[in-house]
């Protein structure tokens, strides 16, 4: 269901309550005409009351969207239904209450309850949903800034938003990176409030000297700090050369070293474990980074967009993007391709270093030397997965992640178990597996010096 | 073992296995000799191949002018050389879905409302093929006691005839639901349905025929039924009217598995999808015959569950203590045969995977390392539910046996156990967390509880748990007997050892595997199975071979059960739908993003997979859903029967295996 639709099950539920409490009503109604000492009326009206909520509850879910609806039906019309329960208990105090049900109703608070705590402990679960990544978002003449923002949400998050879900998009961001506040992967910083600070932190003198001076080149990503007019053409921004918020947040994506956040970074806080996002393997265009960055500048303040400060893509942007062979399609490899393009297709050196692979720095994961480290962790006490060796155990990894988690030896702390995503499975062919896990068997440590 | 008359139902034990067999026979043997005879049907269609290619090139040669026919290479099928089997290409390759091939209503999305369809679909039609087994095994045990005890043969045949009863509306609901499927498909899936018609097209006329003649047979089969009954050859030939419509009924479920079968491990087509001119190839593909077994015992669990409940409702709203008597014993039997079906389907759910693997090893891997692995954990605890549910009801159903409160202080301790295995058995291996959570707990698993994570902890768990329910249920069958052969103390002694000695040898093999590399660790479960399998055989054998020439504490009392028992039974009734929903969301989820596997890409937007906790809300929908609408045709069933009240109620009902002289 999308965000935007009705739950199916709670839809179900109010109106499966709605009628319980018309039949309760019907229920006390005959039980008052059988018995003449009963005051009809009085019992009558409370119950006709319970079942006139009850149906007011129901017809307001029907206005609800999906996520509004669980929380309105655990907080009103779940107690309306006990109400109920508990009223109907009193009308029928000391007359053999539990005979006064239909078996019918029991079964069925048995069985919905049971049905419930079901899908209540499917959705305590890791909630992990695989998507076919999205097609290319069309880049239309008459765009809105709405239309465009989200374009950016869903660079970040996916093509589409399922409740309670967190899935991730062509950008790669929530594998790190938090969005809501409170919220701690303790990996890479919340980005709860980014658009406020990027005003304050390039006035900080944190930001002005460390890890670089403003005008220094960042040699990783080709960026110099603090000049929003000497980054590559194609990313910059029109108007003043003075550095502004956007500039902040376009340089955090286009060059992460440029200023790590305090306890965040590798080397004393000089080095920043993310990749740069305009490069290879994400790769973002100029219009999907700007679109990003007004979903950064707007996503505090829904429905606002008088903080988004990039403009809206032109016509000749659209071209542009069209030509360049950058259709998205599901991530897959077929083995035919060279281990190279292979690797950045996937996504490996985002987080892993991989001897032999160019630009495949990433600190986020353990580096990949695997002769020589797959065999000692087959062999490591902890180790609990089902290898025998280096290839086994390569391809273990690569499918399910989690058997092993190595120890980070540099932090004192395992690397995080969870962030290497679970569907590779799905986007390797059989022969691409066997090319994958042959190359990386083979990896080891460039000699020192 | 379901009551006095130990060799009718010891008959009917053997006529289940009987039924069973003849089902299955078919299809594992198609199976074992498909590789054989395949081999030699690849060879020749492959031959024949090559002769036609080379009249083609003679008659090329000779500059003929006449079309050409095209070779195309099937995905799936080989010769006996391992090379791709081709065939003539004799349809239109699988289209490219845009957007115009997707409709969709904007309350929900299509593939959901599809979803609901098929699944409702999919509920009344497992339900309407597993009745009339039950029917025709019923009827026949009641034809077979007829001279022995006919108030039995009476039961026996009223029984049949009022499950037939329920079956006949549901059956008719069941063809409405499959014609709301049909429009489904048709209105909002038009581009994926016209190539599928297209491949199917003879195969969907066979099953509106076929579908014609279950009508026909079930309506003479129930109609007829007071009519034949009247005389003893056309009661035979009464009964052999459900063996034919039993055959039907499973030869319209293996058709209609083709489709789904095909779309998930395709076959006798090429890569672009064109259909390579072989109907059976495509029918048979790789997955049909695990399908379609499992299925079958499904049915018959998923039936036994849905007639316990049914009896269990009607046993707590029953006004006359001989009405609460006949649904106890109701009760009682559909959970015989649930249980029944239930202990071979896990085999058939290996070969299943089995075959998954060999077609391809990434869907397998999907299933059970990849995105589908939660959703075998879930498995596991609804199979955890479903021993809780038979424990239970055997615990309560002790309190109505006279006798059995010499067993009954024990039961504190299995469900102990049992809630310590289950423990166990639902403990994830890892789960996702900080790294400040990894670093407080020095790792990705717990010093402790991480130990219980992994398979041995699982396998020691599990078949615990199956051995404990075997030892409950032996309990059970001598809770009202006074054993009396002379060697009662040696063959109790045999029993324990047997329990105690299999007991520790699972908790040793269990330990062992802790200590042994991963590749010789899995082959414990092995000795681990052998070892519950002979506590059910050999401790059954020896439990049943006591009862002779024992004394009775005293019958048991039908229509005591307590509550706790009836709702035991409705749990059941429950995990069995929610554990059918899961397993049938799983064999059709691994297609991801595919409407036929490599071969028709789904373009809609609806091409992602769901998470876990989106897919069982929607279950949870389902589950309740089908009830309701379960309940309404068992409450349009019994509209007709109250007219028939007139028939006199048999006094006597079964007694259990407890009253074995």
């Amino acid at each position: 269901m999308l965000p935007e639709q009705h739950d199916i099950l709670w839809t179900f539920m109010t109106m499966a309550y709605t009628l319980f409490a018309f039949y309760v009503f019907v229920n006390v109604i005959q039980h008052c005409r059988e018995n003449e000492g009963v005051n009809g009326k009085l019992w009558g009206g409370i119950f006709g009351a319970f079942a006139l909520i009850s149906f007011f509850e129901t017809v307001h879910m029907f206005d609800l969207v999906q996520a509004d609806q669980m929380t309105f039906i655990f907080q009103y019309q779940i107690l309306t239904v006990l109400a109920i329960l508990l009223v109907w208990g009193v009308f029928f105090k000391s007359q053999d209450i539990q005979n006064q049900s239909s078996p019918i109703i029991r079964a069925f608070f048995f069985w919905s309850t049971v049905s419930i705590v079901l899908a209540g402990y499917t959705n305590w679960l890791p909630q992990q949903r695989s998507d076919p990544p999205p097609k290319a978002a069309a880049i239309a003449e008459d765009l809105t800034m709405e239309e465009f923002v989200e374009m950016g949400r869903v660079i970040v998050f996916g093509a589409k938003q399922v409740a309670g879900a967190k899935a991730i998009g062509k950008g790669q961001c929530p594998l790190c990176h938090t969005f809501d506040p409170g919220d701690l992967s303790g990996r890479c910083p919340n980005l709860f409030g980014v658009e406020e600070r990027s005003h304050t932190r390039i006035k900080e003198d944190r930001y002005l000297n460390l890890p670089m001076k403003i005008g220094e080149l960042e040699q990783v990503a080709g960026i110099t700090k603090g000049k929003p007019d000497e980054i590559p053409e194609e990313y910059r921004r029109t108007g003043s050369p003075d550095l502004i918020g956007e500039d902040y947040l376009r340089e955090s994506i286009m060059c992460p070293s440029c200023y790590v956040v305090e306890g965040f970074g590798k080397d004393a806080d000089t080095k920043s474990p993310m990749p740069v996002i305009t490069k290879p393997p994400v790769s973002l265009s100029p219009v999907e980074a700007n679109a990003v960055i007004a979903w950064l500048q707007s996503k505090d303040t829904p429905g606002e967009f008088s903080n988004v400060t990039v403009p809206l893509p032109t016509a000749s942007d659209a071209v542009a993007e069209d030509t360049s062979d950058d259709e998205e399609r599901p991530v897959f490899v077929t083995g035919t391709e060279p281990i190279e393009q292979m690797i950045n297709t996937l996504g490996c050196p985002l987080c892993h270093t991989i001897p032999g692979i160019e630009g495949a720095v990433g600190e986020l994961g353990p580096k990949l030397f695997e002769k020589i480290n797959a065999p000692q962790r087959i062999k490591d006490p902890n180790y609990k997965g089902s290898a025998t060796n280096t290839k086994e155990y390569v391809r273990e990894s690569i499918l399910d992640p989690g058997a092993y988690v190595v120890f980070n030896e540099a932090e004192g702390e395992p690397f995080p178990d969870g962030l290497m995503p679970t569907t590779f499975s799905q986007m390797l062919s059989v022969q691409a597996l066997d090319k994958l896990v042959d190359f990386i068997s083979q990896t080891e440590a460039p000699p020192e010096g | 073992m379901l009551g006095k008359q130990t060799g009718r139902y010891q008959a009917l034990s053997l006529a289940m296995v009987m039924a069973f067999a003849i089902y299955l026979l078919p299809a594992f043997a198609t199976d074992a000799l498909a590789k054989e005879a395949y081999a030699g049907q690849a060879f020749a269609e492959e031959a024949f191949a090559k002769e036609v290619l080379a009249e083609e090139a003679v008659a090329g040669g000779e500059g003929e002018g006449e079309s050409e026919i095209e070779w195309g290479q099937d995905v799936f099928y080989k010769d006996w050389e391992g090379n791709p089997l081709k065939g003539p290409v004799s349809g239109f390759p699988a289209p490219e879905l845009g957007p115009s091939d997707y409709n969709n209503y904007e309350f929900a999305p299509s593939r959901m409302i599809l979803w609901m369809a098929a699944q409702q679909h999919l509920y009344f039609g497992s339900f309407v093929l597993a009745v009339p087994i039950f029917c025709m095994l019923i009827e026949f045990i009641g034809i077979r006691s007829k001279e022995s005890d006919p108030i039995m043969s009476v039961k026996y045949d009223r029984l049949a005839h009022d499950l037939m009863k329920i079956s006949l509306t549901a059956y008719s609901w069941t063809a409405i639901l499959g014609g709301i499927l049909l429009f489904t498909f048709i209105t909002l899936f038009p581009g994926f349905f016209k190539y599928i018609a297209g491949i199917f097209r003879p195969v969907m006329h066979i099953y509106a025929l076929m579908f014609l003649a279950e009508s026909g047979i079930l309506y003479v089969y129930y109609y007829g039924w007071e009519r034949m009954s009247q005389d003893p050859f056309l009661k035979w030939i009464h009964v052999s009217l459900s063996v034919l419509l039993n055959l039907v009924g499973t030869v319209l479920m293996f058709l209609a598995n083709s489709w789904a079968t095909f779309m998930q491990a395709p076959g006798g087509i090429d890569e672009q999808g064109r259909f390579l001119g072989n109907i059976w190839h495509v029918i048979h593909s790789t997955l049909w015959n695990p399908v379609g077994v499992h299925r079958i015992l499904g049915n018959i669990v998923f039936g036994g569950g849905i007639v316990g409940a049914y009896a269990a409702y009607h046993y707590l709203t029953a006004k006359t203590e001989e009405e609460r008597a006949h649904y106890d014993w109701v009760c009682y039997v559909a959970m015989f045969i649930c249980i029944f079906g239930l202990i071979p389907l896990p085999f058939a759910g290996y070969w299943l995977m089995k075959e998954v693997y060999a077609f391809r090893q990434q869907m397998g891997i999907t299933l059970m390392g990849g995105i589908m692995a939660w959703l075998f954990i879930i498995q596991a605890v609804m199979i955890g539910l479903l021993f809780f549910g038979a424990n239970s009801y055997l615990h309560n159903g002790m309190s109505r046996v006279k006798g059995a409160h010499r067993y009954m202080k024990y039961s504190k301790y299995m469900i102990l156990l049992l809630i310590v295995c289950f423990t166990m058995w639902m403990t994830p291996h890892t789960i996702v967390m900080t790294p400040a959570e990894l670093k407080a707990m020095g790792g990705a698993q717990h010093p402790i509880i991480g130990h219980f994570g992994v398979m041995s902890a699982k396998n020691t768990a599990v078949n615990l748990m199956i051995t404990t329910t075997i030892l409950c249920f032996l309990l059970y069958q001598k809770a009202n007997k006074k054993i009396t052969v002379p060697w009662q103390t040696i063959g109790n002694c045999w029993l324990s050892a047997i329990f105690i000695g299999a007991a520790a040898n699972i908790i040793f093999l269990g330990v062992y595997g802790y200590y042994l590399p991963a590749n010789i660790r899995v082959g414990l479960s092995v000795p681990q199975v052998t070892t519950t399998l002979t506590t059910l055989f050999v401790g059954t054998a020896i439990n049943t071979s006591m009862f002779k020439d024992a004394e009775t504490y005293g019958e048991v009392q039908w229509g005591t059960m307590s509550k706790v028992g009836t709702y035991a039974i409705f749990l059941l009734a429950i995990s069995f739908t929610w554990l059918m929903g899961l397993m049938g969301y799983i064999r059709s989820a691994v297609r991801l993003f595919w409407h036929v596997t490599e071969v028709m890409r789904d373009n809609s937007v609806d091409a992602y997979t769901l998470t876990i906790g989106e897919a069982g809300k929607m279950l949870t929908f389902n589950t309740l859903f089908v009830w309701v609408q379960f309940v309404v045709v068992f409450w349009v069933a019994s509209l007709t029967g109250k007219k028939e009240e007139t028939v006199p109620e048999p006094q006597a009902v079964p007694v259990p295996a407890q009253q074995q002289q």
